[in-house]
């Protein structure tokens, strides 16, 4: 039976939601403000032990010898784990292209500073980590591969001995006439730009308590998991168990932004607690491990971009060389960051032809790992500072030129060269409002004024699209199988009525909870109050993947939704049963079955399901008496590439423009965010604070991204940003607080219209920052094209122009 | 000297006498010992304030020192903001609700614990007294726009 | 991230800490003296730092005080930051001081962190180092010998030392309060507020009959120690204010400055540069409060 899932608020079964598209407050908010929600450092089990490893202070170096014999004596420590232990028990982590990954803890060579080499069960934290101090690890040390460049080189060292180089993926796209556009058009537009290593930094890092039964060789896993089933998967294939025997559950965590990480410490936690003889063991990320080896780096990119321009200013192609260092493997789907930006390659413009040659490169560096956004952010970056550059050689306006550019809103769906169809949107709508919001006219003007009194004044506009609901068939260039991206739930009522909807994913921050309860209280025509939602742990909970990829919001909606529908289904049979009508007669309607066209002839949905359970006698023959149903919801119509990586990928496109004024402080390099403005769509908003929660949210870590964050190395691969007081997390000085606005243009193809939403402005920030700064170095003659844009860098290129 | 240590701490209007090591952090004398695990640890080294808790009325970074240290102290902790008898939220949790002023609500605790300093001794701040408040205390999620809002709101509570 | 283990002793006066001081040195026991730690407890959670034995003065009340004495703000080791920063009298009567205290760190690391803690673990980003050579801060010091009273010149050694005797403590600063007609400026440049500062300058000056006179610059965040940029105070003492003076200041004292420090915020170049603005900035600011 095909399930019809409303397609707008309005077809929801209710004379108008009090829920949804309201500003309610989080089911989730109490227990944070109060700190009673049990964050994984929160929880521990009895007879806990505690984990701390032993990392490499050697970016590539032989493990010669691990003597560990001192600290197994220690009083208070039960176990230790060595490269001996993984060897046994252990596979090297699966990646996309295979055989990029290493073991969680190095075996024979460490690629990278941090490497766990040696772990350790303690009574305590304190005493692991004196433990760490007595185990002695002979090092033989090798020729370092400081970067991506030096990767490439012929004689470079190799970190992976099994290939011959370090080129994890190399691979061209083409899409359209490329060669044609370029050969046709009046100027090309080509620049190089860097953009260094950031991510994600969630304040909580990772954690995780693993208790491995040693008589029935089971494995339990508590943690801060952002996708509890992934990891389940992944640690079936690591530590060769079946993977019905993992168990992985879970735990409200303090913000993750794709970077989590998790895989390698649950391991080691894993194989300590299968050494102790099954007792559970914790293991909690510290900052600076998380800062050097954790999951927080990301993008680290060397870019070659050009555009193909016709003299008005139509913008017919796009060709891009990215060469990225991936660090040490592709452990952390960091490869999966080059390939999402497939998904809008083009942006928000009618580009016909593109091409896409990728070089992704294994490096002495700490592996990558996904972050917000999950790639577009530099390619923004990139497409965005050449439509600038462009305005500028043409002597176009920057708001005009993407005017001009734009899809038109009779154009969608819109299929963009590199294969996705963009479901709907309105750019010129959002860019007039946040023109007029701006008053971008007069802006202009004061910064004519500024600029005469000398002062470095600058105003950025950039428009993106946030590619929204992953599916895997985006990430098929560098190896991912699969299409769709299943997410279940499971919606029970009670006898009394009660409503508890079960999902397969904890707590992170973006009120996805909320979403539910809204959902049903309004479908049922019920408080919000009377909806529960329970957190199932991976053995039992319906197919999940949980948040990532700006699909949680759609994907959790069309699940409820679906379970909603097939539990109204069975009601308007049991209820017609009850009344005695046929079942087509019934309706559901502000939580009230109902005879269609017969005033008074109804009974609450409370009174349908207690007689479900309480009344079987009453039931139509044959009537299972379950007032509840599970959903598995997937995007629709998705399909599988075509040899050039060609799909319909990604079911939504949210819109973005964003303005900015800046000011660069001549003298010391200093840039100052004097005003920002944003106008977004994203489709029907179904909590709007939740959405300009995260809105703004990604304004901050754009902010980071563009003025502030670098995991700086040195020329032998030590990282430089170990501590919060050099990887710089932008404070509430640093973070414009922004003037917003809203088009609201519907997805047609999505529940309640909805698009995916939860990574939003950072794809937009970092562009739309630079590209403010270079408009106010534009005088001087000189351009960023280096991120973050640090004082000293922006000082520097003023020094150029000054020379 | 021994390495461990008997102290005195009253914690939310509990008095507490335990033998301590040391050498353990307040923080995880707090979060372990106690079993009051609101007050979050994010950074251990003094930069991110999520472990902010109050001594004596001042928010203080409970990573940054020791629980040695404090024997004799008041402390409050985030625990200890809720009205036991109503039940209710403090306003200062009110208002960071209302306002939507978390997502993840990791950092929350120690945000509270600067602001719950700063509206005793100012009840009716600035914006620009409000940003030095909570200057050191980082957020991932919110971009700090819903915080501000959050202790506007609850400067008017107060 | 946690501490390795360490013996622990909070002693209740001074004279007990000395004598203990002296008893661990005798010992052969490395120990480190903890104020209020806000700079050393993460070098200890970070294993860098690991003395035997930690001396905590926290319970030193009687070294927990602001008070004038005559002509000089009598600051106790302990006094914390936070107390300073509200202090009607050092907001009165030493306002350079007052403003170089807001830029230490965070209003919840000031609460702690104490006065005598940030001239005695003398960080070269440490505000107060620049204040002090500025000011003629005079360090009170403690020992077996008893007091004896260095000034700012002769306190600071290099990173992170100073002229302070493993067995001895810092008991007090005296800092003279700012004479009536003086001019003073306190500029730092920082990634983000609050951070450790890339570079930072304090300024006092006098204007006699519109001459700059009694021009005191120091620099601190870019050398082991801070730095009084004397050749530069010689070209503007004498000098009418104008910006062309102070930018030629400022490129004196940028010069002055033997090999600025470089780290991942800012190259040494950078900091010689942010000395030069910041020290043209200083100087005029210092001007308008005359």
């Amino acid at each position: 039976m095909a399930i019809e899932i409303p397609k707008s608020p309005e077809e929801l079964p209710t004379t108008s939601p009090r829920f949804v598209g309201k500003n309610v407050n989080r089911i989730e908010d109490p227990g944070l403000v109060a700190g009673t929600t049990e964050f994984i450092d929160n929880f521990s089990l009895p007879g806990m032990l505690h984990c701390a490893i032993l990392r490499s202070p050697h970016a590539h170096a032989r493990v010669v010898k691990v003597n560990a014999d001192a600290a197994a004596q220690l009083p208070g420590v039960e176990a230790v784990l060595t490269g001996e232990d993984i060897k046994r028990w252990c596979n090297p982590a699966t990646t996309s292209p295979e055989g990029w990954g290493t073991y969680p803890m190095a075996v024979d060579k460490v690629l990278f500073v941090g490497e766990p080499v040696a772990a350790v069960a303690a009574s305590s934290r304190y005493v692991a980590e004196d433990a760490l101090e007595l185990i002695e690890v002979e090092y033989e040390t090798l020729p370092v591969v400081k970067d991506a460049r030096e990767g490439l080189k012929p004689d470079s060292p190799v970190l992976f001995e099994q290939h011959e180089s370090n080129v994890i993926h190399d691979r061209t796209h083409i899409w359209g006439d490329v060669d044609k556009v370029f050969a046709e058009a009046d100027h090309v537009i080509q620049e190089k730009f860097r953009w260094n290593r950031c991510g994600a930094n969630p304040m909580e890092t990772f954690g995780c308590v693993c208790q491995w039964d040693v008589i029935q060789d089971n494995l339990t896993c508590h943690g801060s998991y952002q996708t509890p089933g992934f990891i389940g998967l992944g640690r079936s294939a690591s530590l060769n168990l079946p993977s019905n025997k993992i168990k992985v559950v879970s735990h409200p965590h303090g913000g993750s932004f794709g970077g989590k990480g998790g895989p390698r410490g649950t391991d080691i936690a894993s194989l300590l607690s299968r050494k102790a003889n099954g007792k559970p063991v914790k293991y909690i990320e510290d900052r600076m491990e998380y800062l050097t080896a954790g999951g927080g780096q990301s993008w680290d990119r060397y870019y070659d971009a050009s555009i193909a321009v016709k003299a008005d200013g139509t913008v017919t192609g796009f060709k891009v060389d990215l060469l990225d260092d991936q660090g040490a493997g592709a452990e952390g789907y960091g490869t999966i960051s080059v390939a999402k930006p497939l998904a809008a390659f083009t942006g928000c413009y009618r580009i016909e032809a593109a091409k896409y040659s990728l070089k992704l490169v294994a490096t002495n560096r700490a592996p990558t790992y996904p972050y917000r956004g999950y790639g577009p952010p530099p390619h923004n970056f990139v497409l965005e500072s050449l439509m600038d550059k462009a305005a500028r050689s043409l002597q176009i306006d920057v708001a005009e030129i993407r005017r001009l550019n734009y899809i038109r809103p009779d154009q969608f769906p819109y299929t963009i060269p590199s294969g996705n169809e963009y479901d709907s949107g309105n750019y010129e709508a959002v860019l007039d409002k946040v023109l007029d919001m701006a008053d971008y006219k007069k802006m202009r003007e004061e910064q004519a004024k500024a600029q005469a009194e000398g002062r470095l004044v600058g105003i950025g506009v950039a428009s993106t699209v946030e590619p929204g609901v992953f599916d895997w068939n985006a990430y098929a260039t560098v190896g991912v199988p699969g299409v769709g991206v299943p997410e279940g739930v499971k919606v029970s009522i009670d006898i009394l009525g009660n409503i508890t909807v079960t999902v397969g994913f904890s707590l992170e921050g973006q009120g996805q909870y909320t979403l539910a309860v809204q959902i049903v209280a309004d479908y049922f025509g019920v408080e919000m109050d009377a909806v529960r939602v329970a957190y199932a742990a991976t053995d039992v909970a319906p197919p999940h993947f949980g948040p990532g990829g700006s699909r949680l919001g759609v994907a959790l909606s069309g699940a409820i939704l679906g379970a909603c529908k097939k539990i109204e289904e069975k009601f308007r049979i049991v209820a017609a049963g009850l009344m005695q009508c046929e079942p087509e007669h019934m309706e559901l309607m502000d939580g009230l079955m109902r005879i269609k066209g017969v005033p008074g002839a109804e009974m609450p949905i409370a009174a349908v399901a207690g007689a479900m359970l309480a009344r079987s006698d009453l039931l139509p023959p044959g009537m299972e008496p379950c007032p509840e149903a599970t959903y598995v919801w997937t995007a629709p119509g998705r399909n599988e590439p075509d040899d050039q990586g060609r799909c319909k990928s990604y079911l939504t496109a949210a819109n973005a423009t964003h303005v900015v004024l800046v000011e660069v402080d001549r003298d010391t390099g200093f840039t100052d965010i004097l005003q920002y403005f944003i106008v977004d769509d994203c489709g029907t908003r179904l909590n709007p604070s939740t959405v300009e929660g995260q809105l703004q949210g990604g304004v901050a870590q754009g902010v980071g991204a563009a003025l502030y964050e670098e995991y700086v190395y040195s020329d032998d691969a030590q990282p430089l940003a170990s501590t919060f007081m050099d990887y710089l997390l932008p404070t509430v000085s640093e973070v414009p607080i922004t003037e917003k606005g809203e088009v609201v243009t519907p997805s047609p193809f999505t529940p309640l219209g909805a698009k995916g939403c939860g990574e939003g402005a950072i794809h937009t920030t970092p562009a739309v920052i630079v590209c403010a700064i270079n408009d106010a170095l534009s005088p001087l003659g000189v351009q960023v094209r280096e991120t973050p844009a640090s004082p000293n860098r922006v000082w520097n290129l003023i020094q150029q122009a000054q020379q | 000297m021994a390495t461990k240590q008997e102290i005195s701490v009253t914690v939310n209007g509990v008095s507490y006498q335990r033998e301590v090591e040391v050498r353990m952090t307040l923080a995880d004398f707090l979060r372990h010992e106690l079993g009051l695990g609101g007050t979050h640890v994010g950074c251990e080294h003094g930069i991110c304030g999520a472990c902010n808790i109050l001594i004596d009325g001042k928010a203080m970074r409970s990573c940054l020192q020791l629980a040695v240290q404090v024997d004799g102290a008041q402390i409050t902790t985030v625990e200890g903001l809720r009205n036991l008898e109503t039940g209710e939220l403090h306003p200062v949790q009110q208002a960071f609700i209302e306002e939507h002023g978390l997502q993840c609500g990791f950092c929350t605790p120690g945000f509270m614990m600067s602001t719950l300093e700063l509206l005793g001794e100012n009840p009716n701040p600035s914006d620009e007294e409000i940003k030095h408040a909570i200057g050191g205390n980082l957020c991932r999620c919110t971009g700090y726009e819903n915080i501000l809002r959050s202790i506007r709101l609850a400067a008017t509570r107060v | 991230m946690k501490p390795a283990p360490f013996e622990y002793y909070a002693p209740e006066s001074v004279e007990e800490v000395v004598s203990l001081l002296e008893k661990l040195e005798d010992d052969d026991v490395e120990a480190k003296v903890l104020a209020g730690g806000q700079s050393f407890m993460p070098m200890l959670s970070m294993r860098v730092a690991r003395p035997e034995a930690l001396v905590d003065l926290s319970k030193l009340s009687e070294l927990d005080y602001i008070r004038e004495e005559g002509d000089v703000i009598a600051i106790g080791a302990m006094a914390s930051k936070s107390d300073a920063e509200d202090s009607a009298l050092i907001q009165a009567k030493q306002p350079l001081l007052h403003a170089a205290t807001k830029y230490i760190g965070h209003r919840q690391v000031r609460n702690r962190g104490t006065v005598g803690g940030s001239f005695a673990h003398a960080d070269p980003a440490a505000e107060y180092g620049a204040v002090a050579t500025t000011l003629d801060i005079q360090m009170k010091i403690v020992g077996p010998d008893g007091e004896r009273v260095v000034s700012a010149d002769d306190f600071y050694v290099t990173f992170l030392t100073t002229d302070i005797d493993s067995t001895e403590i810092l008991t007090e600063v005296r800092v003279p309060v700012l004479p009536a007609g003086t001019g003073w400026a306190f500029q730092e440049m920082s990634r983000r507020n609050g951070d450790l500062a890339m570079a930072g300058v304090a300024v006092t000056l006098r204007l006699d009959a519109g001459k700059c006179s009694d021009v005191r610059i120091s620099v601190f965040g870019v050398n082991a120690t801070p730095v009084r940029c004397t050749d530069a105070e010689q070209l503007v003492n004498g000098q009418a204010p104008g910006d062309d003076v102070f930018s030629k200041a400022g490129e004196s004292a940028a010069q002055f400055i033997d090999e600025p420090i470089a780290d991942v915020h800012g190259s040494a170049d950078y900091r010689r540069q942010l000395v030069n603005v910041l020290v043209a900035r200083c100087l005029a600011e210092a001007v308008t409060r005359v």
